[in-house]
């Protein structure tokens, strides 16, 4: 089951997500990306109906782009969230997206920074943050052994943890992970964390 | 021969002039002016009141001057009831991006979105164009201070110091003369109002006249507007022996 | 003589089985009839899915060294009735693309020719054949807007564009995803286990239409709702060609022939004596 979780490290921000495109008891694949790169300084990581989550982060990623086209300037990740909020409190009570997401950033001048969104529209700044099946595990892993100011190698080892335990308690655990993350030099795909691998 | 092109807005004249868009800048050249001096800590602008009777009351403490919103300010030159309409559209604009956003309205995108509604008067039938000249001072993250001036046509630029009104050319000249790069906020004060002096039409410069604000970022790093009072203003022409009686413009 | 008031009479309404068709109110006049069912919505629902035809169904597609395979079963249901053995699960979309049915086949057919048209203007406006990454993008889009609207369709559009095999698989519920192997439909689950297992990239054409035939073979021989005929199509770099046809019952046949058994015990005649 859909796992996406993130947190804020020092001077970097990590977003990690299962791989797996089910409907009910059949694995379509297991290398879809569900991280999606908005701009050349943010991630957003999504879980929810596939439909949806791929029509509303491409909206999302296209407004972004049309903003910096326009404006010369990209968006904070904080306006970026907040505009992101906005179109899912828009469609909330019209044609609700079913789309739970993780944003991660870095600005200039702010540092790096992870909002939760959930499909509801809540907006929240965290320092981590989790949805899905997988955040049964995560979040109270991420609670116990998060830190702030967690170096590179720190974030990555409590990332590869809350994957362990996600494969190993999780019923429905999905096999594959991607882990992606964004600093001062951008945003970047990290490592894929594969136990089986695609034809 | 021009008769044929000067009664509507979206008629091009065949020497390629809209003649109701130049009307409107003939307009703004009678109303009171006023200057902007972008400076290395703020941005200043000064404006010229028109007092047209001693027994006119004005309700409100500025005229000329006009706050966008906490990080943006403009001062107007031209058809006060038009301006109305823009400031309005100009204080929703920025609402509107604060809601969508949850941050200030980048400076220029203000001054950017209220151009585009300035232009569609240049260009849809039936409208003639806004007779309003604007300043705009305001700070934003990305490119701190800046000064923007406008026109009726929704042309729109960025300045270092910029006049608009009456005489506002001989005003722009002087500017050119006497700015310098890096100024303080106190010697853009004294720019302007210097300039001013020199370039209003009635021959004594007095508080009464006058308006004077200021866009500054506070110690603590948050945006300020501030609007000198007449007391204050009274005491900074003194300072910069300027209330005497100035030659006049060229 | 008596008077004829028969004409007065209410007519009785109809009584029929009950299937949640008929109203259970008895008017005095005859009326509408009405479904007797609180939840409307969902009787609509059902009443739809009801009526629509091959649902259970096989299909997989899978992309390898020299191109596409596309297969099928041809069997439609309408829920445990057979309502034909001989349905075309496979369409061709234009000669580069091959569109799969599963879910409802009026929905599926109508909207693969509604792509059909839109890759074919596509063509006339850019002088070049769509992408499949094109034209899957445009049904997702399409299907997604009416999305939650009773539409029901499991496809894959696979063909060959000017980036080599393509391979996408979409849904009625907007989800679409590339991949390098599909199945979709009630089959889908036994086809992957045949295909999964057998499935290598590196293999010839006849090695990889064999692996879908039989792939749809034990997909129909498990699943009650798949059967009829195997059609295998294959696209290359020149189109698609249709590689074979073959009748499941016949398949398994040649896959499990009959060898007679020796008998074990034989009923012998006990003399009476």
């Amino acid at each position: 089951m859909e796992s996406v979780f993130g947190l804020v490290g020092d001077g970097f921000a990590v977003v990690a997500a299962d791989t797996s495109a089910t409907s009910s008891i059949l694995v379509h694949k297991t290398n879809e990306d569900k991280i999606m790169k908005l701009d050349s300084h943010k991630l957003l990581g999504a879980s929810g109906e596939p439909g949806d989550r791929v029509q509303f982060t491409e909206y999302i990623q296209k407004n972004v782009h049309l903003y910096q086209f326009r404006n010369g300037i990209p968006l904070t990740t904080a306006a970026a969230a907040n505009f992101t909020r906005g179109e899912l409190a828009t469609a909330l009570r019209k044609n609700p997206y079913n789309v739970n997401l993780l944003m991660a950033g870095y600005d200039k001048g702010i540092g790096p920074s992870l909002y939760f969104i959930d499909y509801l529209a809540t907006l929240h700044k965290v320092e981590k943050g989790a949805f899905g099946y997988g955040s049964f595990f995560c979040l109270s892993l991420m609670d116990r052994y998060y830190h702030s100011g967690m170096s590179l190698p720190e974030a990555i080892k409590l990332v590869d943890e809350c994957i362990m335990e996600i494969r190993s308690r999780l019923i429905v655990a999905p096999p594959n992970f991607l882990i992606k993350i964004v600093d001062k030099d951008g945003a970047r795909e990290y490592a894929w964390r594969e136990s089986i691998k695609e034809a | 021969m021009s008769r044929r092109y000067d009664s509507r807005t979206t008629i091009f004249s065949p020497e390629g002039r809209l003649y109701q868009v130049e009307y409107a800048m003939e307009a703004i050249g009678n109303a009171g002016s006023a200057i902007g001096v972008l400076a290395r800590d703020g941005v200043v602008l000064v404006g010229e009141k028109k007092v047209t009777s001693k027994l006119l009351q004005t309700s409100r403490s500025t005229e000329k001057m006009y706050k966008i919103d906490d990080h943006v300010a403009c001062a107007v030159a031209g058809i006060m009831s038009d301006a109305n309409i823009l400031i309005n559209t100009a204080r929703v604009q920025a609402q509107r991006y604060a809601l969508a956003y949850q941050e200030p309205m980048p400076v220029e995108q203000l001054v950017q979105s209220l151009c585009d509604t300035k232009q569609g008067y240049t260009q849809f039938g039936g409208l003639r164009p806004f007779g309003v000249s604007f300043l705009f001072a305001g700070w934003d993250r990305n490119f701190g201070f800046q000064l923007y001036m406008s026109d009726p046509s929704g042309n729109y630029g960025g300045w270092k110091a910029a006049a608009i009104g009456a005489n506002n050319a001989a005003a722009q000249s002087m500017l050119k003369q006497d700015y310098k790069e890096e100024l303080t906020r106190e010697e853009a004060v004294q720019l302007a109002l210097k300039v001013l002096s020199k370039t209003m039409d009635s021959t004594s410069l007095t508080s009464e006249k006058l308006e004077l604000a200021e866009i500054f970022l506070s110690p603590s790093g948050v945006v300020e507007y501030h609007v000198f009072s007449s007391e204050a203003l009274g005491k900074l022409l003194t300072k910069f022996g300027v209330n005497q009686a100035a030659s006049s413009a060229e | 003589m008596k008077l004829d008031t028969s004409g007065l009479n209410s007519i009785v309404p109809f009584s029929g089985t009950d299937d949640g068709l008929e109203e259970n109110i008895h008017l005095a006049v005859s009326s509408f009839q009405l479904p007797r069912t609180t939840d409307f919505d969902g009787f609509q629902k059902k009443a739809v899915e009801m009526v629509k035809p091959a649902k259970g169904t096989t299909t997989l597609a899978f992309i390898f060294k020299e191109g596409v395979i596309v297969s099928a079963d041809s069997r439609a249901s309408m829920g445990g009735y057979i309502s034909s053995q001989s349905v075309k699960k496979i369409i061709e979309i234009n000669p580069y693309m091959l569109g799969t049915m599963a879910g409802g086949a009026a929905d599926c057919q109508f909207w693969h020719r509604n792509l059909g048209i839109k890759c074919r203007l596509h063509e006339l406006a850019n002088k070049r054949r769509i992408s499949v990454t094109g034209a899957s993008k445009l049904l997702a889009n399409i299907l997604y807007s009416y999305r939650g609207m009773g539409l029901s369709i499991g496809t894959m559009i696979a063909g060959w564009d000017e980036t080599g095999p393509g391979l996408y698989y979409v849904d009625a519920e907007g989800g679409r995803l590339k991949g390098k192997r599909f199945s979709v439909g009630s089959g889908s689950p036994y086809a992957y286990g045949v295909l999964d297992s057998g499935y290598r990239y590196d293999m010839t054409i006849e090695e990889a239409a064999e692996l879908a035939r039989r792939a749809i073979y034990h997909a129909t021989f498990r699943d009650g709702a798949s059967g009829g005929v195997a059609s295998v199509y294959y696209v290359g770099p020149d189109g698609w060609k249709k590689l074979s046809g073959d009748d499941v019952g016949e398949l398994h046949y040649k896959y499990y022939p009959v060898v007679p058994s020796p008998v074990e015990q034989e009923m012998v005649e006990i003399p009476v004596s």
